[in-house]
């Protein structure tokens, strides 16, 4: 994998510094190999590279090669088994067509590609049910299948030798695996698609309720005709509400997820705003009237207590000082 | 000039005029001040010219009524002791103590500050969660009739279901507070300035004041009035510091006998400061910003310790509140609500500001200094009124119902008509109301109203843009407005901080979306603009400056905004003076508070301790007769609290002072020259007598003193305090006023070069004199 990463930092110093035609990819082997060399090269990951740099590069490669005779030493042994090396290819091109690299441990590959296509059918089913959203009933299964793969694969049995989880999921700094996991989780997560469905069953909750939404719509079907939607709107009135209701009910038992919240929204836009059934402003004069008198009141109340209240008088008292002057004057004839 | 000392008093009294012109008074005129007109003192000879007019024309024995305005003084309020009276009892008490014992009563500081904090930060919790629990019953219920009435129509009857539950609520709140304890209305922040100031506001720390205001005030914001919990939350922090500090309740007499070192003046106030620190701290967890505001309002002697004594108390304070509030969301250990009022987590793009940002933050902070001007003018003219008419407890009790029950009104009828309706679940909404809205939809103007202030002001701040359409924003600021000043100073515990931030957070939000629509989206984000808004509006109201930057930006939880908080609260003060003070120093104001600014006013050079004293000054003799003492510690006209004490070989120098209260347990426990000589007293009276009744000695009238016990002499020498501070006569008016402010003083006595007694200063005569129109102005002394 390190050789890998190098491989592909050369290619990009390579294009970086063309001008300066230094043909770097031959220093590589040179670097030493190891957790150490990682630290070291990601200071080239930095894609515009000035030509100072690259002197102070070498300098400093030169040097930790001199402090570290031997190199190559370190885990090489480790690295010879899980890359084939046959396959690192540094050519001009940086890639070659042998891509991706095979891991050696088969058991481990096989479940690579297994759950990469658990991968595929998962992203697969999301997308094509994106809008109208439909991802947690359609595609529960699909989760299911991948999540329990990929738990054999990162919590493998007690005692069993085996290391893909390893092998697969932590071996890199990228852990595609991994990120994709955390990506798959987090949508399952905010789309709530755990209040309708328990790993491979749809819930009953849920199942009833897509029952009564498919009362109400056939009940929409049957009165609807184009222009006029008052027919829909009488008829159709008792299913809407008890949808409703069962909807309600659902969210206070927090067992709604998203496809449901999507049809009950759609369901609910199309009865307020295309069939237009919802509560116009009736009747505005009465509580015109009753908040108007409620205004009126404080009005009432501060003129009778202005009127009426006797006003709130202030004694004052009078302070006892000796006044300036007369001291002044006091002093003065003293002295005098 | 001695024998007219001890004879005459060094004030007026109104129910005994005979008495002033029988006194010869000095130089053997008698002189009077005309107080019917505030007269100015440009300079010296302007008073002295005016004096001598008044004083040839004035009649003696006129008392005058005037109806209540700004330019009085009240005679109710006195000072605290914060200076300590060091005679010889707690000299000896003094000298006895250890070095260790010294040490021991720093633990119990650090202790008492624990208590405090922990205690501070439990009463927030308590009224945070029942408030919640109201108020979450409340709305369910309304919303359960709206929507059962949007549907059968009748949907009056939802508004008066809203208005009764409204006024309710705040009939119990207002009854509360009329009836048992008026000190515990409004949002006792003008109240505990004034008592970190060195007033003493009768019954401001009491327990019973304590249990009114957090009642009073869940009350209040149950009842949906446009206002806060945090105000009062500072005031409910400064009781329980003074209530613990004291080890006992006198409202439920019950002694804990400990923590009696501290039953004095100096220390109950620097616990009070701690108090009112962890208030804040619990209402905004503002830990820093808590001690910055007991720092700005009050304190005079701040020393490091006390500042870390304070930080401590906060700290605790906000931690206890989290602590609790977390183990009621079910989440024990998840400290996430530091107060009571929680600003939420803002995104990165709200945190972030841009340099050409600052100058519009800036014209942001002129308009909440605009708005905040107008608000406090208009409380002002309201409260005017609200003294002079409404003064009765039954009439304050149904205004409050008024404007609670207008409240609801006004609320439903902006929800009735509003046309602003938004899908539901883009943002969780609490009470989502749909009215007439489509179905799936709410009204963008009921998560306004239909809501505690404190939520809408979160909703405001981080609702994403396009949530409210700017007219649901002008017409909820104009309505919300009207509504927040007309109930700031209503007879009910309520703050006045929640409901500024939330008029400050609509129009900042509204000011944000013109500018976005304006400017291609080049200031994305309201909700920024709309916690910018709500700092100026704040800041234009109340005109706090150091400490409000520091609570905002430790509530909003981020130091990078701290410097537009700061140049917003700036310009906002700044604009806001030049119109009119501050809110809570209008109510100050207007409450006749002799309230002590920090600088004396300028222009007041000109006058001198001479001029300013109270004089002729009532002195006791070191050895005093019983009869004198209780004549003139009963009459009622002078109802004087320091005496001078003089010798009693002539010249009658100045040789200490002592206190009515130290007096008054003097005679309770019959400390005669007399009985002492004939060793009827079993022991010597200890400093612990005096803690013992202290904060509420008992009056005059109560103490028995038998014909033959007043013939008796009292020696003084042991209680007075022999060292005073005295100024001579030509000190001029800053100066002594600096040596009030910073000593916390409560009397200076003037004195000639023979240290004999001239006169007095308390801190009324140094309060009379302001900056008014016309220059200096000086207020009236009034009975309230």
């Amino acid at each position: 994998m390190v050789g890998r990463m190098i491989a592909r930092r050369a290619h990009v110093i390579k294009c970086a510094s063309r001008k300066q035609e230094v043909n770097w990819h031959q220093c590589c082997p040179e670097l030493p190999v190891s957790e150490h060399g990682t630290a070291q090269i990601s200071c080239l990951n930095k894609s515009k590279m000035r030509f100072t740099d690259f002197i102070i590069l070498a300098v400093y490669i030169g040097l930790s090669k001199a402090l570290q005779p031997d190199g190559l030493g370190l885990p090489v042994a480790e690295w010879r088994q899980r890359v084939s090396l046959s396959e690192l290819s540094l050519s001009a091109t940086g890639f070659s067509d042998s891509f991706p690299l095979s891991i050696d441990d088969s058991h481990c590959q096989a479940l690579s590609e297994n759950l990469t296509q658990k991968c595929n059918a998962f992203v697969n089913c999301t997308l094509r049910y994106a809008q109208p959203v439909g991802v947690c009933l359609n595609c529960y299964k699909e989760f299911y299948d991948y999540k329990s793969l990929y738990r054999i694969i990162s919590l493998p049995d007690k005692g069993s030798t085996d290391n893909c989880s390893q092998i697969l999921l932590k071996s890199d700094r990228l852990q595609v695996f991994v990120v994709f996991n955390d990506f798959f989780h987090k949508l399952w997560e905010e789309s709530e698609c755990e209040n309708c469905v328990s790993d491979t069953v749809i819930k009953n909750d849920t199942l009833y309720f897509l029952n009564v939404l498919q009362i109400t719509k056939s009940c929409f079907d049957t009165y609807q005709q184009p222009g006029n939607y008052c027919d829909v709107c009488k008829q159709c009135k008792e299913n809407y509400s008890h949808l409703n209701e069962v909807y309600n009910k659902m969210g206070k038992n927090s067992s709604l997820c998203i496809d449901i919240e999507d049809m009950m929204n759609m369901t609910r836009k199309m009865w307020s705003k295309t069939f237009n059934c919802s509560f116009s402003r009736l009747e505005a004069v009465p509580v015109i009237a009753v908040s108007s008198f409620m205004l009126f009141l404080p009005i009432i109340f501060y003129l009778s207590s202005f009127l009426h209240s006797e006003q709130k008088k202030r004694k004052l008292i009078l302070p006892k000082r000796a006044a300036s002057s007369s001291n002044l004057m006091n002093i003065q004839e003293k002295k005098s | 000039m001695s024998n007219i000392m001890k004879k005459v008093s060094w004030s007026s009294r109104e129910d005994d005029p005979g008495v002033a012109e029988r006194t010869p008074l000095l130089n053997g005129t008698s002189r009077q001040f005309s107080s019917s007109d505030i007269f100015r003192i440009g300079r010296l000879s302007t008073v002295d010219l005016e004096d001598d007019k008044d004083g040839s024309s004035s009649e003696l024995n006129q008392t005058e009524e005037i109806p209540h305005n700004e330019k009085l003084l009240s005679v109710r309020y006195e000072s605290l002791d914060y200076d300590n009276s060091e005679n010889q009892l707690f000299l000896e008490e003094e000298r006895r103590m250890s070095l260790l014992g010294f040490r021991f009563l720093e633990f119990k500081r650090w202790l008492v500050c624990a208590f405090i904090g922990i205690f501070t930060g439990l009463v927030a919790c308590f009224i945070d969660i029942v408030v919640e629990k109201l108020s979450d019953l409340k709305y369910h219920a309304v919303k359960q009739s709206i929507v059962k009435f949007t549907e059968a129509g009748g949907l009056c009857i939802s508004l008066i279901l809203w208005a009764t539950l409204n006024a309710a609520f705040v009939l119990v709140g207002s009854l509360m507070v009329a009836f048992i304890e008026p000190v515990a209305a409004g949002s006792g922040i003008p109240q505990i300035k004034c008592y970190l100031n060195g007033v003493k506001i009768p019954r401001v720390v009491r327990l019973k004041t304590l249990l009114v205001k957090v009642f009073g005030v869940i009350c209040s914001v149950a009842g949906g009035l446009a206002v806060g919990k945090e105000g009062p939350m500072i005031h409910s922090g400064a009781v329980i510091a003074a209530g613990i500090s004291q080890g006992r309740t006198t409202s439920l007499k019950k002694d804990f006998k400990i923590f009696e070192y501290f039953r004095r003046d100096t220390e109950k106030r620097d616990f009070v400061s701690a108090g009112a620190a962890a208030g804040v701290s619990a209402a905004f967890g503002a830990p820093v910003g808590g001690v910055l505001f007991s720092l700005e309002e009050g304190a005079s002697f701040w020393n490091q310790m006390l500042t870390w004594r304070i930080f401590f108390a906060s700290m605790i304070s906000t931690f206890t509140l989290n602590f609790f509030l977390s183990i009621y969301h079910g989440k024990p250990g998840d400290l996430s609500n530091p107060g009571l009022i929680n600003f939420g987590r803002f995104e990165d793009e709200v945190k972030e500001y841009n340099l050409y940002e600052i100058p519009i933050f800036m014209c942001m902070g002129v308009i909440g200094g605009i708005i905040g001007a107008l608000f406090n003018s208009l409380n002002y003219w309201l409260t005017i009124f609200r003294i002079r008419y409404v003064h009765r407890p039954f009439l304050q009790v149904a205004e409050a119902v008024l404007v609670a029950s207008v409240t609801a009104t006004v609320a439903f009828a902006m929800i009735y008509f509003s046309e602003d309706c938004k899908s539901l679940g883009e943002e969780p909404v609490e009470h989502p109301l749909q009215m007439f809205c489509k179905d799936g939809e709410y009204n963008s103007m009921a998560t306004a109203f239909f809501n505690t202030p404190e939520k809408s002001v979160r909703s405001l701040f981080h609702d994403p843009p396009g949530l409210y359409k700017p007219q649901t924003l002008g017409l909820f600021t104009l309505s919300y407005f009207l509504l927040a000043c007309w109930t700031y100073g209503l007879t009910v515990s309520a703050g006045v901080f929640i409901p500024s931030l939330l008029i400050g957070a609509a129009w900042g939000r509204l000011f944000g979306i013109c500018l976005a629509t304006s400017s291609n989206s080049m200031f994305a984000d309201p909700g920024r603009y709309a916690l910018i808004g709500a700092a100026a509006q704040l800041g234009g109201i109340v005109r706090m400056t150091l400490s409000l930057t520091v609570i905002i930006v430790e509530a909003t939880g981020n130091v990078t905004f701290g410097l537009p908080i700061m140049l917003v609260l700036i310009t906002a003060k700044i604009v806001g003076d030049y119109f009119v003070e501050g809110l809570y120093d209008i109510h100050i104001k207007l409450q006749s508070v002799p309230f002590l600014h920090w600088e004396p006013p300028p222009t007041s050079h000109a006058l001198t301790a001479r001029e300013v004293m109270s004089s002729p000054v009532i002195c006791f003799k070191q050895v005093e007769k019983v009869g004198k003492i209780v004549d003139i510690l009963s009459n009622t006209s002078t109802n004087h609290n320091g005496f001078p004490v003089v010798c009693d070989q002539e010249p009658k120098r100045l040789c200490g002072l002592i206190l009515r209260s130290q007096l008054i347990v003097l005679l309770k426990h019959k400390v005669f020259v007399e009985r002492v000589n004939s060793s009827l007293i079993q022991r010597k009276l200890q400093l612990k007598d005096f803690r013992d009744a202290y904060p509420r000695f008992p009056p005059i009238q109560s103490i028995h003193v038998s014909q033959d016990e007043r013939q008796c002499m009292m020696d003084l020498r042991e209680f007075m305090n022999p060292t005073p501070y005295t100024v001579p006569q030509e000190t001029s008016l800053p100066r002594v006023f600096k040596l009030f402010r910073a000593l916390g003083l409560r009397h200076l006595v003037v004195v000639d070069d023979e240290n004999k007694v001239m006169g007095l200063v308390t801190r009324k005569d140094l309060a009379r004199y302001h900056l008014g129109k016309h220059g200096l102005e000086e207020l009236h002394l009034a009975q309230t």
